[in-house]
């Protein structure tokens, strides 16, 4: 499994595992991720969003398109229920995973933490779907 | 309490702003409009169309003898600052009412407010003192009376319209921003359904069912080729401008062509307006040059002949192969003929207040090119290439600001006329056969410290 861990000042700690070592996952795969928070201390965690997606980034606004997206907010459970859990999805045939000029396509795993108040933290985990080579090297790409 | 961020994370080379904040002010825009669009509505219906209302439907009918005439004058400042005055015929009535005798002033509608004394006087002078009338009257209000009844129709319109166009377009942002107030965007990502109705009308591509993220091709199919099984549309820049330029020449020799039907008439009415025949004379010539202009690009888009694409199946894979048949009309001869694969990306971004379209080929491979070519009139030139579709080539993408585009490209020079390219955009779908590439081993580190 890979793992890794977010170390943010004044921030929890999320590590996650990956059921693929090096985190390459071929399209129609099974995600299954355990993730776990740490340093929360005695803040009351109101709810935790799971989700996988991927996301645009480059020259254009960005763009966003959520496969698996759960919330866990009952109130009745205790803080340590939420903040340890693992989950499971199949990945879709697309988009994959792209490092183009101007259009770069990212999957990730986030993790995010609502606490009391108003207070939310993030923590992002790429990984890659399929294997395209990145674009401008290569044969047939344009210098 | 802590209050949220004004600035969220940068991302790239921006700043992006902060989401609650955003959501906030986006709420208080919202909130105002659909403020501003209920007062409007209360001061249109309470003001001008429940009165309207109320004498089509709750006011009295009797007799009243007309006992006195008169014009009512309003003072209007209009915008220059100076002062304008209004005239409108006004009638006094006797009418009985409730067990009375009222007299009261009442104002006809017809007619209205007008500028002119004189001819207010003039419509005033329709109606004979002593002369019997059917009106209505207010029974809440005995001393409130109407001598005609309907309806405003202009009025109605505005009070109903304008405030509904506020309304609605206050009330759907405004519950659009309580609806994501507080919620993550994966959040409002993955909610679908009615909210979606409230989000804002920006365009989002059409995708391939079971493809999140890659464009159907729909619109690429829906053409049998006489040869191979499809015919793919062209896209050719050439088209467009030549479009541009006709619709230019149509509106300007249009302007131009009323502008020399009012000289004319004037001419054999035997006055000269100098100042519109010095006007005539730029303009005749910017429409001449249009039409030049028009002319010349359509000669230039048609001598050199169509080009035709067809292929032998669509949506394209990654590593396969495909058969093209390319059909070039025309005549004389091309120096080049040129057939090309390419992947184009587009970015859609927001530069102040203008939003920009950037575009780059980022992959190219020539597939084939055919030199010194004579072309008959009335005979095609036809060829059958392959097309091999790398096996790691990325598949079409479309989103609502970014796009990978994959076409077709026939590049001709002919001997006599300019350059030309015509597009023929394809789609390619990611491979059905996940395991054509072999995973590569990379070195993740198995426990990964992030900052």
């Amino acid at each position: 499994m890979s793992s890794a861990r977010e170390v943010i000042r004044d921030s929890p700690n999320v590590i996650v595992r990956f059921n693929e070592p090096h985190r390459i996952y071929q399209p129609r795969a099974a995600l299954i991720l355990r993730y776990s928070i740490e340093g929360i201390d005695n803040e009351k965690v109101r709810a935790v969003e799971r989700s996988v997606l991927w996301y645009t980034e480059g020259k254009g606004e960005e763009d966003l398109g959520v496969h698996f997206f759960e919330r866990l907010s009952d109130r009745s459970k205790p803080t340590p229920t939420l903040t340890a859990g693992s989950f499971s999805t199949q990945l879709p045939f697309s988009p994959l995973s792209y490092e183009g000029v101007i259009v770069k396509v990212r999957w990730c795993v986030r993790v995010r933490i609502f606490f009391e108040g108003s207070r939310d933290f993030v923590s992002e985990h790429v990984f890659e779907m399929g294997q395209i080579p990145p674009a401008n090297t290569g044969g047939g790409r344009l210098p | 309490m802590k209050l949220p961020r004004f600035f969220g994370k940068k991302r790239g080379h921006r700043r992006t702003g902060s989401q609650a904040w955003g959501s906030f002010g986006e709420g208080l825009f919202y909130c105002g409009l659909l403020v501003i669009g209920l007062i409007f509505a209360g001061l249109l219906l309470s003001g001008l169309a429940v009165p309207e209302w109320r004498s089509g439907h709750n006011f009295i009918q009797t007799r009243c003898t007309v006992v006195g005439k008169g014009l009512s004058r309003h003072t209007v400042i209009n915008a220059q600052g100076t002062s304008v005055q209004q005239w409108q015929p006004c009638l006094r009535v006797r009418y009985q009412a409730l067990q009375l005798t009222r007299d009261s002033w009442s104002k006809p509608l017809r007619g209205g407010m007008l500028n002119d004394r004189p001819a207010a006087l003039k419509q005033l002078a329709a109606w004979r003192l002593g002369e019997e009338l059917t009106c209505w009257y207010d029974p809440a209000d005995s001393q409130n009376v109407v001598l005609e009844r309907g309806y405003n129709w202009w009025m109605w319109s505005m009070a109903l319209v304008l405030p509904s166009v506020l309304i609605i377009f206050g009330g759907s942002g405004l519950m659009r921003a309580v609806r994501v107030w507080g919620k993550s965007e994966e959040r409002r990502a993955a909610s679908a359904g009615l909210p979606e109705l409230f989000e804002s009308t920006d365009y989002s591509p059409a995708e391939a069912p079971g493809y999140p993220g890659v464009p159907t091709c729909d619109d690429l199919i829906n053409s049998p080729g006489t040869i191979l099984r499809y015919r793919l549309p062209v896209e050719s820049p050439e088209s467009w401008t030549l479009l541009g330029f006709g619709l230019f020449a149509i509106l300007w020799n249009a302007v131009v062509a009323v502008l020399a039907v009012g000289a004319g008439l004037d001419l054999l009415g035997g006055h000269i307006d100098w100042l519109l025949f010095a006007l005539l004379v730029p303009f005749v010539a910017v429409g001449i040059a249009s039409i030049s202009i028009f002319l010349r690009s359509l000669v230039l888009a048609s001598a050199v002949g169509t080009s035709q694409l067809e292929i032998s199946d669509h949506p394209l894979r990654p590593g396969q192969r495909y058969d093209v048949l390319l059909g070039q009309g025309g005549s004389g001869t091309f120096r080049t003929l040129k057939l090309y694969l390419e992947a184009e990306e587009q970015a859609t971004f927001r530069q102040g207040t203008d939003t920009r379209t950037e575009r780059l080929i980022v992959w190219s491979r020539q597939i084939m090119e055919w030199k010194d070519m004579q072309l008959t009139p009335g005979i095609r030139f036809e060829t059958r290439v392959s097309i091999d579709i790398p096996v790691d080539a990325m598949h079409s993408l479309t989103s609502e600001h970014n796009a990978v585009s994959w076409r077709i490209v026939v590049q001709g020079t002919p001997e006599r006329w300019p350059s030309f390219t015509r597009i023929f955009p394809v789609v390619i779908f990611p491979s059905a056969d996940n395991r054509l590439l072999p995973l590569e081993k990379r070195s993740t580190p198995n426990q990964e410290l992030t900052p």
